[in-house]
């Protein structure tokens, strides 16, 4: 009994001890703290709780505990704002796509608009010239603008004046009598009478072209005046 | 039939001719007198008499015919192996006398002789032989070339060829080349459009005006066997371009360049410089140029005194004076490779004839006549004939006659020709 007087006191002792001093964790229990505090925080920014609100932050004796939770809140945060973003840049992308599409749209729209007034006018142009265009004639090794053709050059200038953008090749040409060279000379002249008639008339000179095919481009081939009188002549053409 | 025609009027004339000694030609480069001479039948080895009679017995007499110096005894000839006396009292000067022999590799060789039945000597003799790829025909030509260069001291032009432009569909035309007896047409340009006036330089150098990028432009060999490349303008456009024409030495380019007022000039390019000289002053119509032999003078048409005449200058544009006096429309001048003569066309009721002036005597003499158009002359190298175009046969074929226009001969039956221009060699 002499030793029982510490003996109780050393039982009571190493009791109270044994409650009050739990063992060390191990490091996965450590891990799988962390892990769970984590998850926890991950969920209470999800639930909207502020970060303020981590249960952890009493627990002294875990601080992994606190630090955990607080990554996990973090990491919530962090995923919710890439996740904004890119809806946020999608919405964006799309929004671009949309209006390139209907300015593209549109562009095409005025193209063909502008294509189908630049055709109308072209055909508009072309009736004129197919109207106002027509051939005039000269003697036989002459290039005087004769009487007769002056209304047909004064239908091509006005042609020429309603029609400020078109352009016209006047080709000289001769009948077959006489050497190839002279006559490649004489429809250059033949070209350049029309030419220097239609400026008197007011169109410039400019919008002109002049080329000579002398004897080489005849309209018929036959060997006498009604043939020749054809061949001896200027050809307008719009280029 | 027309040409059955044209050939019994020319036997019917050379027999005239040698019956008259020739007194009333008119025209004709160093002789009026032609050396007869006779052909003994060939002897062959290897051919058959068919081919000898067509590509070189037909060959070699239409090639001394067109000489106009030496006619071939057709008629009363003594029998082959006769003495050199009948051949003399038979009215032959030379006897040629030639065999042929044709190997079995098909090389041709051809032994030609020709004794003067007067002195009966022996004063011409060579042997030619050629490869297989030589038509029998070159080697008549050769011979008829060798027989006029032994009697004139100048070789003939029976291997020579023609440059010339054909019309090939509407409103394309190219150039082609054709022997001087209408064999071997080629084709030397493939444009697909206008091609116009071709001249050749002494060492072949082809230039002529093609309309194949739209406006006409001056394309042409800068050296020998050389691509064709453009020669004028060297870039834009130039304006209306005709009728280039080489230098006798082949450095210089006459051309013409026609502005927009209307005018045309008579430019000239030196090849080595690019850079182009006018030498007409812009006062209406200019064109055809033609050098003289010694490329210091040049022959041209102009419209400057109304119509269509022709002037002659220095290279430089000085020194002008009208060659042509008579007529309303001389033109297409072409200065004979010596110098001393000048062929034109002048027109007169509707067409054309041509003529040659004779710079010494200072008087012009007309060489075709009839009712058909002939226009384009241009000189043989030897300058004892002209080529023209005519359509008397129809529509524009190639034609040669002599300088006294008696003896006109058709080159080739193609139609749409136009501006043939002469050259030796091939």
């Amino acid at each position: 009994m002499r030793y029982g007087i510490y003996v109780v006191p050393a039982a009571i002792v190493l009791t109270l001890g044994s409650l009050a001093c739990k063992p060390p964790k191990t490091a996965e229990q450590i891990k799988a703290d962390t892990q769970r505090a984590s998850n926890e925080g991950y969920q209470a920014f999800k639930d909207g709780k502020p970060r303020a609100t981590n249960p952890y932050v009493t627990n002294k004796e875990e601080p992994y505990m606190a630090q955990g939770w607080n990554d996990g809140w973090d990491k919530a945060k962090a995923d919710q704002e890439a996740a904004d973003k890119a809806a946020a840049d999608k919405a964006a992308a799309d929004a671009k796509a949309a209006a390139d599409a209907k300015a593209a749209a549109d562009r095409a729209a005025a193209e063909e608009a502008a294509r189908k007034a630049a055709e109308a006018v072209k055909e508009t142009v072309h009736m004129a010239a197919a109207k106002a265009l027509m051939n005039i004639h000269f003697d036989f090794d002459k290039s005087d603008i004769k009487e007769n053709d002056r209304p047909t050059l004064q239908h091509i200038a006005d042609f020429m004046k309603a029609f400020p953008a078109a352009k016209v090749e006047i080709a000289g040409n001769c009948d077959e009598r006489g050497t190839n060279e002279y006559n490649l000379a004489l429809g250059n002249k033949r070209a350049a009478a029309a030419l220097a008639y239609l400026k008197t008339l007011g169109v410039d000179e400019a919008r002109f072209t002049t080329i000579s095919y002398g004897k080489e481009k005849p309209l018929c081939t036959e060997a006498n005046e009604a043939c020749w009188s054809q061949n001896r002549r200027d050809e307008f053409k719009l280029k | 039939m027309p040409r059955f025609l044209i050939r019994t009027l020319l036997c019917v004339l050379a027999a005239a001719g040698l019956s008259a000694q020739q007194t009333e030609v008119v025209l004709t480069a160093t002789s009026s007198t032609k050396l007869v001479l006779a052909m003994t039948a060939p002897k062959a080895t290897g051919l058959d008499d068919a081919s000898i009679a067509a590509e070189f017995t037909a060959v070699l007499r239409r090639d001394l015919d067109e000489t106009g110096i030496i006619a071939v005894l057709q008629e009363r000839l003594p029998v082959d192996g006769a003495p050199a006396k009948a051949w003399k009292e038979a009215g032959a000067q030379w006897l040629l006398s030639t065999r042929l022999t044709k190997a079995a590799s098909g090389d041709l060789k051809l032994e030609a002789s020709v004794l003067d039945t007067a002195a009966e000597s022996g004063l011409f003799s060579r042997t030619y032989n050629a490869n297989k790829v030589v038509p029998l025909r070159y080697l008549a030509h050769y011979l008829a070339d060798d027989l006029v260069g032994r009697l004139t001291g100048e070789k003939g032009v029976a291997s020579s060829r023609i440059v010339f432009v054909r019309q090939v569909s509407n409103g394309v035309k190219e150039l082609f080349q054709i022997d001087r007896d209408g064999a071997d047409l080629v084709q030397l340009t493939r444009n697909g459009s206008l091609t116009l006036s071709p001249t050749v330089a002494a060492d072949g150098r082809l230039a002529y005006v093609t309309y194949k990028a739209g406006p006409p432009e001056i394309w042409g060999q800068r050296r020998k066997d050389g691509p064709h490349e453009r020669l004028y303008p060297a870039s834009g456009a130039g304006g209306m371009l005709s009728s280039p024409t080489w230098s006798p030495d082949g450095k210089r380019l006459a051309f013409v360049q026609g502005d927009r007022r209307g005018n045309s000039d008579i430019m000239v390019l030196d090849l080595a410089t690019g850079r182009a000289r006018r030498l007409t002053d812009s006062n209406g119509i200019n064109t055809e140029p033609a050098w003289n032999p010694n490329g210091n003078q040049l022959a041209f048409t102009s419209d400057r005194e109304g119509g269509p005449q022709v002037f002659l200058m220095q290279d430089d544009g000085s020194n002008l004076r009208r060659l042509t006096s008579e007529g309303l429309y001389n033109a297409s001048p072409a200065w004979s490779p010596n110098g001393a003569m000048v062929a034109y066309v002048s027109r007169f009721e509707g067409k054309f004839d041509l003529f040659v002036y004779k710079l010494g005597e200072g008087k012009a003499y007309q060489i075709t006549t009839g009712v058909s158009t002939s226009e384009s002359p241009a000189w043989s190298p030897d300058e004892r004939r002209l080529v023209f175009t005519s359509n008397r046969f129809g529509s524009s074929q190639l034609f040669t006659t002599d300088l006294s226009g008696r003896q006109i001969v058709r080159l080739s039956d193609l139609a749409g020709c136009q501006s043939p221009r002469w050259i030796r060699g091939r």
